[in-house]
């Protein structure tokens, strides 16, 4: 006996054995219906008698175990039933003599056979016959249950009476000795008659009687038998019969203790029956009570009267935990015989059946650990993997499902052995789906990553290699690979990938031949995805909305303008909800924090965004992650095309050519800062180039907002370059509106002027932009900054260069306090060259441009160019002095222009010739300038320094636009503002006291000459307007005439050649502020000649308290002439 | 002495696991993970009376033909693991008992470092460092 039968449980010893079989050709289908059909009559009842029959159908069992039908008589054969096909008449012989030959095989035991002939007719089938029926077809075979159950109570019949003859025998002191096969030759040669012989061979009968009682339904007798059996056998030390004895003892207790069954096979099989199989526990129990209340029932029935006479009845069933000893026994005893393998295997399954009712696990796995030890011979491939599923099913039995997907997948690694020549690819597959729950993984995504499963389908790992079928290269194989305690994960891999490569799969649910749904399972864990995160677009690109209605964005309709309540709800709204929007039409970024876990690189394609709520085009990415990598920023792009909310769901990737869907949902520990974002109307796209380079550098500018890019430009002090701007609209929509502003940042410079000035008007007439035109936009920047206060060169220069007066001022110290703290320096250590005189300036232009359905809506884009402008300095005024020209209107403004560029430049001023200066050269140039006078005057000199200050230089300054320098390199304008000083102011100035001289009712002023006749008077008049704040006077003025002989001889005595009418002194009485007084006077020449008139004023004057070049009059230069032509005349 | 020591969580999925000869590995995860069923059915068999004085070892889960599982719970419901040669017949109960004490004060030391996230897996060169010295003992 090699072929165990796995299936068996405690009852099949009460169980008959038919055998179902087909003879000639009977379709597989046809045949298994009628099997179904017959061995639906699993259990009958006896006519007139309480008895059950139960009954075992097997289309298929192997002869030589048949040979062991006296050791366990459910092992023996003792029904036959074939089925055949007969179609004619002519075969019928033939296929009744087959049906002897198969009647043949299982001869020995055979109590009655039936054969069933489908599809004859005719006078044959008229034939009533015993041991053959025939029906026309499959179809119409109604009887054959009926046919059955005669048949199962002819066996009862053979049964019965060889229950009784056995029992009974008492014929001679001959009792047989049964044996099992191995065992015949033992005995050969044995004395018979010895004592010990005879009790051996009637221990092993009354085992024997105890079978067949149990089989014939007679419980109560069996334990009985059995009893005796053990008390025999024990005494003669027959140890295998002495286990199968206490087997059979352990069978009936359980068949008393468990009427529901212990196989799990037994049990769905009785289901099967429905309320048949209810019935007959019913039916069955209340017969073994019977038994037991009443003993007389034994022996009516016949059964020798001293096998009740001295075992008490309560003993005769053993105890639950008295079945597991007498099986751990039992089973003991059959392990002596290593050719009962088998027997001792089916011991360990049945008893682990019974434990496993019992809920006593622990002790289950022991057997069950032993059966695994029992070592048959050597199994063919097919048996291996029953063995292990069955096994498999055992410890699910007890509970122990980790050893049971174990052992299911040990059975499936054996489908696919490499011994074997074609692997069963289907059924590993099979089996392996069923070690997912002893593994706790779970094809559903949804259970995934719960506890168990992180022991990683390393179980599955070694399966994935041979796994070579195209066809069942699953999702699951890679399973494997997601959690860290896999092995040698990188073989597998690369097989793997071959593997899909051929066959790529899918998302959708695969179902197998067999019935079998695979639900898809996400990748999710290859790679790991960290955190996902949807990105704000690009500055230049975010949408803003105007702000033209007025607290817009307050959403909540509360009469309260801030409450702290509705503040915090809509904090806890926003925490799903992003504050920021998408753009119909443009990329959107989501980034994913991405990590590969495995130990080799992974290549990862087609990954992409799922999303909802809006139509979303999704632009996939591929990109290979390096072996354990760390967290990898991956971005997701994505192209909206409708308005309205946006939801991110999950993302979808394509890993070793397996696409899975992950939802974010389903993803464990998965930051992200919300998913849902609005998209708004699409708006037009500015791009800006510039007439500039790019910069490097890049702004920070503070109010938070970013620079999408920024242009540099170096330029000299004063110059001013156009900045031109195209502006193309890259985008789908036209650009109909545009803004420009300006802000200057991180100024702490002191500028001049407008540093960036444009006139929009230009650019808005080519609006609107329609998509890819291009508009130009002029910005001039104009740089004037001061340079003069870092300037220790013009220290040295400068430091006391203003030699014009005498007069100490007061605020000198004030101007210039640094003359006395700092080095000086040697002039050659400042170039121009040296870069820490290049001052910068930085602005950002913000354009704000809006159209397209975008505008409508209230939205507009807002793009900034950032400026840096490197101001370098070009030419100082290192000193500044002024000189008093000839007229008191005017003045000479003499400045040290010093070059500090590195270039030779030409320096033109008005009316000047070009002043060519050399690197670093410093050279003094002249320029005549109007005097100019100043509306206010500071009220005392030491308060007011500082505004007066500033005053003055605002004067100075539009003066100095008058310097026009033209240099080699451009055009540019240096103002002189800084160096000039007070002192020069104060020369610049136009006196307060405004003195004026008429001769001859004109205005004399330096280089006019007055024109007048010899012998005629001439008047001369001398106005004083006062411009002060104060009343001056009273004065006393001389006027002197004089002439000059250009050789630097003055001839004052000319009382020959001028006569004054009237004196030659006036007196001015004070003058209140603001008021003139006018005095007038006369002169006669009595010559001709050029003659000047000197008017002074009295030193004994109480005007000293006055400044001097408040009396500065103008010099009076007169021609007087001969009246000739008038004479002539 | 040991050739696989492993610390399994509460939810029943390795924090730890390793074993002496390498090149073998999958067998011992198979062997650990397979013992849960034991360690599983010991604890429910335990019953919740007496968890306060519950003993946290389990003694031999199961032997196979070459190896010997013993295992040990914490009152937190970790699980250690220890599979023993079973050629190695000086080693005593006692002693089985001893180093998964040690293992468990290791553990604990684990547990009580705040960069420790209960629940992961288990980086520690401590815990390295005991588990080297019981798989070296005696061998």
């Amino acid at each position: 006996m090699s072929v165990p039968d796995y299936m068996q449980c405690a009852e099949d010893h009460q169980t008959l054995l038919v055998v179902v079989q087909p003879i000639g050709i009977v379709p597989e289908e046809s045949f298994f219906r009628i099997y179904k059909r017959i061995s639906a009559v699993s259990l009958v009842n006896v006519r007139d008698s309480q008895r059950v029959l139960y009954i075992r159908y097997r289309h298929h069992y192997p002869p030589e175990n048949n040979e062991w039908g006296d050791f366990q008589t459910h092992r023996k054969v003792v029904g036959l039933i074939t089925i055949t096909e007969c179609s004619s008449a002519k075969e019928w012989p033939q296929t009744f003599e087959k049906f002897h030959l198969q009647k043949e095989t299982y001869g020995s035991t055979l109590y009655d056979s039936r054969l069933f002939v489908f599809g004859l007719q005719g006078d044959i089938a008229e034939q009533p016959r015993t041991d053959v029926a025939f029906y026309p077809s499959y179809e119409e075979c109604e009887t054959v249950e009926k046919r059955i159950e005669d048949f199962i109570e002819s066996l009862f019949i053979v049964l019965e009476s060889k229950r009784l003859d056995r029992a009974t025998d008492k014929s001679g002191d001959k009792i047989p000795l049964l044996c099992v096969p191995f065992e015949k030759k033992d005995f050969v040669g044995l004395d018979t008659d010895s004592r010990h012989y005879k009790k051996r061979c009637q221990g092993r009968m009354r085992k024997h009687v105890g079978d067949l009682c149990l089989q014939a339904g007679m419980l109560q007798d069996s334990l009985v038998h059995y009893h005796m059996a053990v008390e025999l056998l024990r005494s003669v030390n027959d140890f295998l019969w002495l286990g199968a004895a206490l087997e059979g003892l352990c069978s009936a207790s359980v068949i008393y203790h468990y009427p529901g069954g212990t196989g799990g096979k037994a049990g769905t099989r009785r289901t099967q029956g429905g309320s048949l199989s209810a019935e007959a526990g019913n039916r069955h129990r209340p017969g073994a009570q019977e038994v037991l209340i009443d003993p007389g029932a034994l022996t009516s029935n016949g059964i020798n009267a001293d096998t009740s006479a001295e075992i008490g009845r309560a003993k005769n069933c053993l105890s639950p935990e008295d079945i597991i000893d007498k099986y751990k026994e039992a089973i003991s005893y059959y392990s002596k015989y290593k050719n009962a393998g088998v027997i001792e295997l089916e011991a360990c399954v049945k008893a682990v059946r019974v434990l496993a009712i019992q809920k006593r696990s622990m002790e289950a796995s022991e057997f069950l650990q032993n059966a695994v030890y029992i070592n048959l011979r050597q199994l063919s491939e097919e048996e291996k993997i029953q063995r292990y599923s069955i096994l498999s099913e055992l410890y699910e039995c007890i509970g122990f499902h980790r050893k049971s997907a174990f052992f299911k997948r040990v059975a499936a690694m054996q489908c696919v052995a490499p011994s074997i020549p074609e692997p069963g690819w289907r059924a590993c597959y099979k089996l392996l789906l069923e070690t997912l729950p002893g593994y706790s993984l779970s094809l559903d995504p949804k259970d995934f990553s719960q506890g168990e499963c992180l022991w990683d389908s390393l179980q599955l790992l070694h399966v994935s290699p041979t796994l070579g079928s195209p066809l069942f290269s699953y999702k699951l194989d890679f399973f494997f690979l997601l959690t860290p305690f896999s092995l040698e994960k990188k073989d597998v891999t690369q097989s793997l990938e071959s593997y899909t490569s051929k066959c790529p799969g899918t998302m959708d649910v695969i179902t197998l031949p067999d019935g079998l749904k695979l639900p898809p399972v996400p990748f999710t864990k290859l790679p790991i995805v960290k955190s996902v995160k949807l990105l704000n677009l690009p500055t230049s690109l975010r949408p803003h909305k105007m702000k033209s209605l007025l607290g817009q964005n307050m959403t909540t309709k509360s009469p309260f303008i801030y409450s702290p309540i509705i503040a915090h709800n809509r904090s806890e709204e926003r925490s799903k909800k992003i504050d920021f929007q998408w753009v119909q039409g443009d990329v959107c970024e989501v980034q994913l924090m991405v990590y590969n876990p495995m130990p080799f690189e992974l290549r990862v394609e087609n990954m992409g965004l799922l999303t909802a709520g809006v139509e979303f085009e999704s632009l996939p990415a591929a990109l290979s992650l390096p072996a354990e990598s760390g967290l990898y920023p991956v971005t997701l792009v994505g192209v909206p095309q409708t308005t309205g909310q946006i939801t991110v769901n999950g993302y979808h990737t394509s890993v070793f050519g397996v696409f899975s869907d992950c939802l974010l949902d389903n993803l464990p520990g998965v930051k992200t800062n919300g998913c849902t974002v609005e998209v708004v109307p699409a708006l037009p796209r500015l791009q800006i180039s510039t007439s500039l380079p790019r910069s490097a550098h890049t702004l920070q500018p503070p109010s938070g907002d970013e620079v999408s890019s920024s242009v540099s430009v170096q330029l000299y002090n004063g110059e001013t370059q156009q900045l031109i701007i195209k502006l193309e609209n890259i985008g789908t929509e036209p650009l109909e509106k545009l803004e420009v502003t300006a802000k200057t940042i991180n100024n702490k410079e002191k500028l001049y002027g407008d540093f960036l000035s444009w006139n929009l008007e230009e650019t808005l007439s080519q609006f609107p932009l329609k998509p890819g035109k291009i508009a130009t936009f002029t910005v001039n920047i104009k740089v004037k900054l001061d340079f003069s206060c870092q300037e220790n060169l013009l220290q040295d220069l400068n430091d006391d260069g203003i030699s014009v007066s005498g007069l100490s001022s007061p605020f000198r110290q004030v101007v210039k306090p640094r003359v006395e703290t700092k080095p000086l320096n040697p002039p050659e250590g400042s170039k121009a060259g040296d870069f820490s005189h290049v001052k910068t300036l930085e602005a950002i232009l913000n354009f704000k441009y809006s159209g397209g359905p975008g505008h409508i809506e209230g939205y507009y884009r807002n793009l900034s160019l950032g400026l840096h402008v490197e101001v370098e300095p070009s030419v100082f005024f290192t000193r500044v002095s002024t000189l008093p020209a000839t007229s008191t209107r005017q003045c000479h403004l003499l400045l040290d222009v010093f070059n500090s560029t590195e270039r030779e430049l030409t320096i033109s001023a008005k009316n000047n010739q070009d002043l060519i200066l050399h690197a670093g050269e410093c050279q003094r140039m002249a320029i005549q300038v109007d005097k100019f006078s100043f509306e206010s005057f500071p009220e005392s000199p030491t308060d007011g320094s500082q505004f007066a200050n500033a005053k003055q230089l605002e004067e100075e300054r539009q003066q100095a636009k008058g310097l026009e320098i033209n240099s080699k390199l451009d055009i540019w304008e240096a103002s002189v503002e800084g160096v000039l000083n007070q002192l020069v102011l104060e020369h610049l100035q136009l006196a307060p006291l405004q003195w004026d001289v008429l001769v001859d009712g004109k205005l004399c002023d330096c280089d006019i000459v007055v024109d007048c006749k010899v012998g005629d008077p001439v008047p001369l008049e001398v106005k004083l307007t006062n411009w002060s704040k104060h009343s001056v006077g009273p004065f006393a003025l001389t006027v002197t005439p004089y002439q000059d002989y250009q050789n630097g001889v003055h001839n004052y005595e000319l009382q020959d050649a001028i006569t004054f009418v009237g004196s030659n002194t006036f007196y001015i009485d004070s003058v209140k502020p603001t008021k003139d007084s006018v005095y007038f006077g006369a002169l006669l020449f009595l010559y001709t000649g050029d003659f000047y008139l000197n008017i002074k004023f009295h030193e004994d004057n109480c005007s000293k308290d006055l400044p001097l070049s408040w009396f500065c009059l103008p010099s009076v230069h007169i021609r007087a002439m001969e009246p000739v032509i008038q004479t002539q005349l | 002495m040991a050739v696989c020591i492993a610390v399994i969580a509460k939810e029943n999925y390795p924090l730890y696991i390793r074993s002496v000869p390498t090149e073998n590995e999958l067998k011992f995860h198979y062997t650990v993970h397979t013992s849960l069923d034991v360690v599983d059915e010991k604890i429910s068999a335990m019953g919740k009376a007496l968890v306060d004085q519950r003993e946290l070892y389990l003694g031999l889960l199961y032997p196979t033909e070459d190896y010997k599982v013993y295992g040990y719970v914490t009152n937190s419901k970790v699980k250690f693991v220890m599979v023993v040669d079973s050629s190695n017949t000086a080693l005593r109960d006692n002693e089985i008992r001893s180093m998964f004490r040690k293992l468990h004060n290791s553990y604990t030391d684990i547990m009580c470092n705040p960069f420790y996230n209960p629940g992961d897996r288990i980086h520690s060169r401590a815990f390295d460092n005991t588990v080297t010295s019981m798989m070296m003992q005696v061998c």
